[in-house]
């Protein structure tokens, strides 16, 4: 196990947060709406891996997320990160709206994508089965979908939140330092999936532009994303096959680092076989 | 008592939000947004829109200087998507009082000159009786319509901006902004009052909404349901938003909006007004707070949830009602002299009084305003005398 450090990077967009960590082949995270820099399967891959984890701007302590509308905004900021780290075509991997957003680069610039993993990505509508509501619910009601097991930290956290957010019972007194910069990331996220909700309506039909060998994962007990997005996901990209794994929900790399680990090194090795 | 920010000058308006007064008993859910519209009786609908434009157009007879309406959507707890259709029966309802429509929630409007031409429609059917309310749009109107909330501020200050331009440049004119493109900007008809409309802003405490009013001199309207202090506060910051502007507020630019029951004793105004009140608050309001990702900034965010504890949606007893000020209930003398207290500390010229709420009824919303106009209003007509609006400063703001 190997811990990321922090350093910063000047972008197009203003410094954004770049967390580090690693030698070996190059793996590029893309962070879930939690903004999450970092968990235990990045540094478990860093152990025979360079990884990377850029904070998108909002998220944290990035800046320049003023200049950001919508999903052609981010994937032009991503050309920029990967010019500024002379990135040709690493491996990314993303979690969620980090994963929306690897395949949005990936069908606009196949070149720039190696290899591809998509953890319970976002990005597709699909009639009758549309991610649960993000914005604005309850925390603890949140955390059911995000996790198997309530008793994880960031679920336990989750659970204390709904004591003083939402729409009953503001009566206790309100930790800002946790409030703010939560509302802030959700602020980003609303810049990037509010309307359309959580994707673009003309991925779908983009997906065979991606040349990308890719690893579709899913949390088996993941009710956030409904099974067919990462389904669909596996079927319609060329070269892409599905792996589930058991015993985890939405976010699986903090519930499952080990296993996802380990099916991700093993797709970055066919890759260098 | 620090009567620096007293009001030299006091108007009163009659304010109605339509409230739906028949959700079933066993719904515990939230009035907004998901609410279900399986609900709402339209015959039931039928009376309570007829019987509430009655009790608006009442104001006029009853020497109110204005009526009050503003926007709601997919919600039980006011029931005006559009405030400009009632607004236009006011207009013909009413020949004197001012109609402040509080306001139209402007990122909704797309194209939002509609707004430029609904507003000057009626302002000239009305003769001129407009108070112009531009307002950001409540938390739950960004999930009922998918407008981005990351966007609200953004939208709001670029149609205002249209909107404003529309009234007071000769058209046509080209708008190309970031939101909102227009080749050919020519609204017709033009609004009879020059250069435009008295504008309102309502806000509920976010910073960057007051140095807005401030920096275009128009008035600052607090949105209710809060404790006193947390009123006193905002307009406080409001003040000192319009010195930093250089200038001292004038008290027309604040209006303060709260409910009001008057019956012949204290007793019994508790006795007819406290079932109706908790069907408002614990009814109507749940579901109203709802903050969408990106609504307000950080820094205003802040300045919000300080006074988020007070909202009335989390009391409980009579006596929080009263300690806060969250609805002023009793006698006249008792209602005037609070009212006439609160006004000095607040130094609002402004008074938005809601005299029917949740499901007080039509004789009781009745005689609350003849009470209110006969025994409260000369009382604080003789401490605030009455004066005209600030139309000439706002003129000057916008130039």
């Amino acid at each position: 196990m190997t811990t990321l450090t922090e350093e910063r990077l000047d972008t197009a967009l203003g410094k954004v947060q770049l967390y580090r960590a690693g030698e070996g082949p190059t793996l590029v995270y893309l962070h879930s709406a939690g903004g999450e820099p970092t968990h235990g399967a990045l540094e478990d891959l860093a152990s025979d891996h360079t990884v990377l984890s850029p904070v998108f701007p909002g998220y944290g302590e990035s800046e320049g997320i003023e200049q950001i509308d919508g999903m052609e905004d981010a994937v032009f900021h991503l050309l920029d990160v990967w010019d500024r780290l002379a990135l040709d075509a690493p491996a990314v991997m993303g979690l969620s709206l980090g994963a929306w957003m690897a395949v949005e680069l990936a069908t606009r610039y196949p070149e720039r994508v190696g290899r591809l993993i998509l953890v319970n990505p976002v990005g597709l509508h699909i009639d009758g089965a549309t991610p649960k509501e993000l914005f604005g619910r309850p925390p603890n009601e949140l955390a059911e979908d995000m996790f198997v097991d309530q008793s994880h930290p960031v679920a336990q956290m989750m659970h204390a939140m709904a004591e003083w957010s939402g729409d009953v019972g503001l009566q206790v007194e309100i930790p800002l330092e946790i409030v703010l910069p939560l509302y802030k990331s959700m602020a980003a996220t609303a810049k990037l999936g509010w309307d359309p909700y959580l994707h673009n309506p003309k991925l779908r039909r983009r997906l065979a532009r991606v040349t990308s060998p890719t690893l579709v994962v899913r949390g088996a007990q993941d009710t956030f994303v409904p099974a067919v997005h990462a389904e669909t996901y596996a079927a319609e990209i060329p070269d892409a096959r599905l792996e589930v794994i058991d015993g985890a929900a939405h976010l699986l790399p903090l519930e499952k680092p080990a296993e996802l680990a380990a099916l991700v090194r093993a797709f970055l090795d066919e890759g260098t076989a | 008592m620090n009567d620096r920010y007293a009001p030299r000058l006091m108007r009163f308006f009659s304010f109605h939000l339509m409230p739906y007064s028949a959700l079933p008993a066993d719904y515990d859910g939230p009035a907004w947004v998901t609410c279900p519209n399986t609900f709402y009786d339209p015959k039931l609908g039928h009376e309570l829109y007829n019987r509430y434009i009655d009790e608006l157009v009442a104001a006029e007879t009853l020497g109110f200087d204005g009526v009050c309406v503003n926007e709601h959507h997919q919600n039980a707890y006011g029931d005006m998507p559009s405030p400009n259709l009632i607004a236009a029966i006011l207009a013909r309802e009413t020949t004197r009082v001012k109609v402040a429509v509080v306001g139209n929630a402007l990122p909704l409007y797309d194209p939002p000159t509609r707004v430029a031409e609904e507003f000057a429609m009626i302002d000239v059917i009305s003769g001129g009786r407009l108070i112009a309310g531009f307002v950001v749009g409540g938390g739950p109107e960004y999930y009922s319509f998918s407008i981005n909330p990351a966007h609200a501020r953004e939208r709001f200050y670029e149609a205002h901006d249209l909107i404003m331009k529309a009234w007071t440049e000769p058209g046509p004119f080209e708008f190309i902004g970031k939101h909102y493109r227009i080749r050919y900007v020519n609204t017709w008809p033009r609004p009879l009052q020059q250069p435009h409309p008295e504008v309102w802003i309502p806000g509920v405490g976010s910073l960057e909404t007051m140095e807005f009013v401030a920096r275009h001199r128009y008035a600052y309207m607090g949105i209710p349901y809060f404790h006193i202090n947390v009123f006193e506060r905002s307009f406080r910051l409001f003040r000192e938003a319009c010195e930093a502007e250089g200038y001292e507020a004038d008290p027309l630019q604040a209006g303060w909006l709260v409910p009001i029951y008057v019956a012949e004793t204290d007793e019994q105004a508790r006795l007819e007004y406290e079932e109706h009140f908790w069907y408002f608050v614990r009814r109507l309001l749940p579901g109203i707070t709802i903050q969408p990702p990106g609504y307000t900034t950080v820094r205003s965010l802040e300045n919000i949830l300080k006074g988020a504890g007070s909202f009335a949606v989390n009391l409980k007893t009579w006596e929080e009602v009263v300690e806060g000020h969250y609805a002023i209930v009793g006698s006249p003398d008792t209602v005037a002299d609070i009212l006439a207290t609160d006004i000095h500390r607040l130094g609002t010229g402004n008074l938005l009084g809601l005299f029917q709420l949740g499901t007080l009824p039509h004789d009781l919303t009745m005689k609350n305003l003849g009470l209110f106009s006969e025994e409260v209003m000369p009382k604080l007509r003789a401490e605030f005398p009455e004066g005209q609006p600030v139309t000439g400063a706002a003129a000057e703001g916008v130039a």
